[in-house]
């Protein structure tokens, strides 16, 4: 899926949080978010998942402005742990299978359930789930919308190598399938390793957008001050 | 009422029960419908954290039920109570999520300013209609005085409100438990809670007649409370919420004939009861299986 954004600029009433930024992904392409808290990048993400709303002619998802898509097809959104309500009991199955569009539990559901390997814990009440573990439930249900364009905020908050290692994995196979990424991350590096760009959100509502390479990051598109 | 029944009858309750059950098949079937309807209603409000909305609902379709009471009184046609009600609580889903809008960092605040409303309209009601005689039933609920056109109301509508529930079903899980995934996925979120305070306002307004609006919340959320505490999913958790809600209910109707003791007050008690016994298995089980891991942290 192509994201376009143009000249996109935010409020809070006064106060402002993006001020004109503008960048472009192709498909398959990753972009990484990354900046100090406050810098804005939960709110792009916002604005891109229509979240929060915002001028027309901002914002294109595969060349529609997202203020004319009425409903997302092959958009998802893996959260950060706390946006999830996680007092009362639920299995991962019961969360899976109420986010997939089918009520059949097909070839495609249960391909996707196995390759994340959430079978050992897929009965089990997600209070009892560990960081890593919820991550990957979060990611199939991601998986399970058969997305375009993947969304991750923060992945890497709160985990372990292992968890780490398995999210390595689970990212270099997205990137394989052509599936677009924006990940926001406070880890530079986390970033760097699967970003083709980097965009990064400063104080003061400026940003930086530097294409990444395997032998250093070059910047390519605009400083703005 | 159900201090008349026992006190006429001076016999046990079984007795009662197999020499007049049309005195008691109503209650008992209303009873059972409500121990189903309740902790699935229950369940939702609790992941959504509305608790307080059950209670602002019940209150003002008090006011609808002396409405009705007051128009009866004023013209010469009997207007159900029950159908008021569930107008009265409708309009006070309407009342209150206009004020949320005014209200939009506090919007907890639009349910005591809806509840005190309610509350005032039934006073004015009351005193207009001149008639209090029922005031008890309705405050602290009397399953015995459910009539046939009473449980066929209920029945329609409780079929509804499961026709409602099996058609929303993932959305609404979806909304409950993750309202952003919820809006990203395409449910229209603000509808759909809409629907659902609708369906909690509806299921309000019929049972107030049996369990009372000062109980009927708790219904819906004690057993629900105690099942939370043991349930290992969604659906085990509703499961175990309605046979604790089951058990209080015909305890509670068995108990109140026995002892003429209101209905409602018992199965609420018995609910409460079921939860503490609950809480305290749980103490039991749980501090039993830390206490290795505690002598290993040691």
């Amino acid at each position: 899926m192509r994201v376009r954004i143009n000249n996109l600029s935010f409020a809070y009433g006064q106060k402002v949080v993006l001020s004109d930024i503008n960048f472009s992904l192709n498909s398959g392409e990753t972009l990484a978010i990354v900046g100090r808290n406050g810098t804005g990048k939960t709110t792009l993400v916002k604005c891109i998942l229509k979240l929060l709303k915002v001028p027309p002619k901002t914002i294109f998802l595969d060349d529609i402005d997202i203020n004319e898509i009425r409903k997302f097809h092959n958009i998802a959104y893996v959260p950060q742990r706390p946006e999830f309500n996680y007092e009362f009991p639920i299995t991962v199955k019961e969360i899976l299978s109420a986010s997939y569009p089918s009520r059949k539990h097909d070839f495609y559901y249960k391909s996707t359930i196995n390759s994340l390997q959430i079978n050992k814990f897929y009965n089990e009440n997600i209070n009892n789930l560990s960081g890593g573990q919820l991550q990957r439930v979060f990611i199939t249900r991601a998986l399970l919308a058969k997305p375009k364009l993947i969304i991750f905020d923060e992945p890497t908050v709160g985990m372990d190598v292992e968890s780490m290692n398995e999210l390595n994995l689970i990212l270099n196979k997205l990137k394989s399938q052509n599936i677009t990424m924006i990940i926001v991350t406070h880890d530079h590096n986390f970033g760097l390793r699967y970003a083709d760009y980097i965009l990064k959100l400063d104080d003061n509502f400026t940003y930086t957008l530097e294409t990444n390479t395997p032998n250093n990051i070059l910047e390519i598109k605009e400083d703005k001050q | 009422m159900i201090a008349f029944i026992s006190s006429f009858l001076d016999i046990s309750f079984f007795e009662a029960l197999t020499k007049y059950p049309e005195l008691f098949l109503n209650a008992l079937i209303a009873g059972i419908i409500i121990g189903i309807v309740a902790p699935l209603i229950g369940s939702i409000i609790i992941v959504r954290r509305l608790s307080l909305i059950a209670d602002t609902l019940s209150h003002f379709s008090l006011a609808g039920v002396y409405f009705g009471v007051l128009l009866s009184n004023m013209f010469d046609f009997k207007i159900s109570p029950i159908f008021m009600a569930v107008v009265f609580s409708i309009l006070c889903t309407i009342i209150m999520e206009f004020l949320s809008g005014f209200f939009k960092n506090y919007k907890e605040l639009s349910m005591p300013i809806v509840m005190s409303f309610g509350t005032a309209l039934s006073g004015i009601f009351i005193a207009l209609s001149k008639s209090s005689t029922a005031l008890n039933g309705y405050l602290f609920g009397s399953i015995f005085t459910v009539s046939t056109t009473d449980l066929m109301i209920i029945l329609s509508l409780t079929a509804l409100i499961f026709i409602f529930i099996a058609i929303f079903y993932r959305k609404i899980i979806t909304l409950c438990f993750d309202e952003t995934q919820a809006k990203i996925s395409g449910i229209k979120t603000k509808v759909l809670q809409y629907f659902i305070t609708i369906v909690l306002a509806i299921f309000i307004s019929l049972f107030i007649k049996i369990v009372g609006v000062l109980l009927i919340s708790s219904l819906m959320i004690i057993p629900v409370s105690a099942s939370m505490l043991i349930g290992r999913s969604y659906k085990q958790t509703c499961i175990i919420s309605i046979i604790i809600s089951e058990l209080a209910i015909l305890l509670g109707i068995y108990l109140s004939y026995t002892f003429s003791l209101p209905t409602g007050s018992l199965i609420v008690l018995l609910s409460i009861a079921f939860m503490i016994v609950i809480m305290i298995i749980r103490y039991i089980v749980r501090g039993k299986k830390r206490k290795p891991e505690d002598i290993n942290n040691e």
